[in-house]
């Protein structure tokens, strides 16, 4: 079944190698030459930190945004005031590419990490907010009445009922974020970084190493990959109850 | 009073701007002050390069994007209707999905030309999933009984798709498109920044280079408007299009 699910790739790379054999432009890589270029740099140290770079940017980034997102997104979801305080604010710069405000954290924070992982959280941001604040007042009056009536606090109604109802909402945007936050880094790294995947390809590139521009985009796509196959777990083991 | 709340939050974040503008313990360098982002952006509006800039981004913005609804919309309604594209495509989807396009910019640099074509490249490839993959799920659950109905009234393959598959997909292609129209803006304005010698983006980024924090700000002022505008008519006409169904958000 794995392999009739993925008959059209395994198609596709056979066709690129087979292409490959009858010559292609040098800046395109057959898949063999790509796989032994990636194994060859999995020995050598450099993929290993510009990765670590790059993650240390994307997940403080991604998990500062996001928990930010959550907890004002659910406030915002049960207080009347708090919504008509920030909502407005948050959906009229939604559509907003966030990227742009990149130069201005520069100026501000500095052109270092810090910057970079203030843009990633502030990306990652809204999607988080805008799911928690539709999951949160999506939850069923029912059961906020029922725990109300069998005399749960305002606090434990928030915590047991409306928590746990906006919560498959919050995973969802979870997956959105994450994703996001790797678009960001790299989008921030090819501006303006001394390392990571997005400084890499950027250097190979201009310096025609086009065997480290493959090995950056197949670190990236497996990191993307992987990153986004964890969310996935977290929630189907956190949200068993929920799973169809 | 909660009329007055949407306002004062905007209003308290400008007037802290302008306080902290005007204290002089920094440098307008790094907060310019209203006024002269306000002017910055008269000169925008009042200079023809910079509204050709504009122009030049969203070209590339909206022909990626049209090209991706196009191609999107074909393939996600074919992948709905057919149990056999659809297992051969969705794994390819699903699976590079939450992959990064955007790293294959240097290449579409190298196979499309610096100009333009690499960023409609890119931009086309990150808008078709969110359409593609919203156009599918729509065509795959429009309701069997609707199908059968129409069928049994004696409809042909091609009047069912016309009068019952794509009616019932609209209001997913649309869900796809308001996730890719801030995408087209986020690729344009990313490759802008990153490799053009036009569009906003690289207006952006000039004026930092030439420390002009008021024009940077002024640009950013031009790209946050027109993602907002742009969002605004993917939802009017949404709403002229599905008129039988209200989009169901608070604000937007």
């Amino acid at each position: 079944m794995a392999v009739a699910k993925a008959s059209l790739l395994i198609a596709l790379l056979l066709v690129w190698q087979l292409a490959a054999l009858r010559g292609l432009p040098e800046y395109v890589l057959s898949p063999f030459e790509i796989a032994r270029f990636f194994v060859q740099a999995l020995g050598s140290s450099e993929l290993y930190e510009n990765i670590g770079a790059s993650l240390g940017r994307a997940l403080p980034g991604f998990v500062l945004g996001s928990a930010l997102g959550a907890l004002l997104g659910l406030a915002a979801g049960t207080a009347r005031w708090f919504d008509r305080l920030l909502s407005p604010a948050v959906f009229l710069t939604y559509p907003v590419p966030k990227i742009v405000m990149l130069p201005i954290f520069m100026i501000w924070f500095g052109i270092g990490d810090l910057s970079k992982v203030l843009i990633i959280a502030l990306a990652c941001f809204y999607p988080v907010f805008i799911n928690a604040y539709t999951g949160a007042r999506q939850t069923r009056t029912i059961l906020v009445w029922s725990a109300l009536g069998m005399g749960a606090s305002r606090w434990q109604v928030f915590r047991r009922v409306v928590v746990p109802s906006a919560a498959p909402m919050i995973f969802a945007s979870l997956r959105v974020s994450l994703a996001l936050s790797f678009i960001v880094m790299f989008a921030a790294e090819m501006i303006n970084a001394r390392s990571g995947l997005g400084h890499m390809i950027r250097v190979a590139e201009n310096s025609l190493r086009f065997d480290l521009m493959y090995v950056s985009l197949v670190a990236i796509a497996i990191l993307g990959y992987a990153g986004d196959r964890l969310v996935r777990l977290a929630h189907s083991r956190l949200l068993a109850w929920q799973q169809p | 009073m909660t009329r007055v709340l949407p306002f004062l939050f905007v209003g308290v974040v400008l007037a802290i701007w302008e306080a902290v503008a005007r204290s002089g313990h920094w440098s307008p360098l790094l907060f310019p002050s209203l006024a002269k982002i306000g002017n910055e952006l008269m000169l925008f509006f009042t200079k023809t390069e910079m509204l050709a800039e504009a122009l030049v981004s969203l070209e590339r913005a909206l022909g990626g994007f049209a090209l991706a609804a196009v191609v999107g919309i074909l393939l996600g309604i074919v992948m709905g209707r057919s149990r056999v594209v659809a297992a051969l495509l969705d794994p390819l989807f699903s699976g590079t999905y939450a992959v990064p396009k955007l790293a294959l910019f240097p290449i579409f640099i190298f196979v499309f030309g610096i100009g333009s074509l690499s960023k409609v490249a890119l931009v086309f490839l990150e808008c078709l999933y969110p359409i593609v993959i919203m156009t599918y799920a729509g065509a795959r659950e429009v309701q069997e009984k609707l199908l059968w109905s129409a069928r049994n009234m004696g409809a042909s393959r091609a009047a069912i798709l016309r009068r019952v598959v794509i009616p019932a997909t609209t209001p997913f292609i649309f869900a796809g498109f308001r996730v890719a129209v801030p995408v087209a803006m986020i690729v344009v304005v990313i490759t802008e920044m990153v490799s053009s010698a036009d569009g906003l983006g690289y207006q952006v980024i000039y004026a930092m280079a030439s420390l002009k924090t008021d024009r940077m700000l002024a640009v950013v002022v031009v790209i946050a408007a027109l993602g907002y505008l742009l969002d605004k008519a993917v939802v009017l006409a949404r709403d002229r299009l599905i008129y039988w169904e209200k989009l169901d958000t608070y604000y937007v």
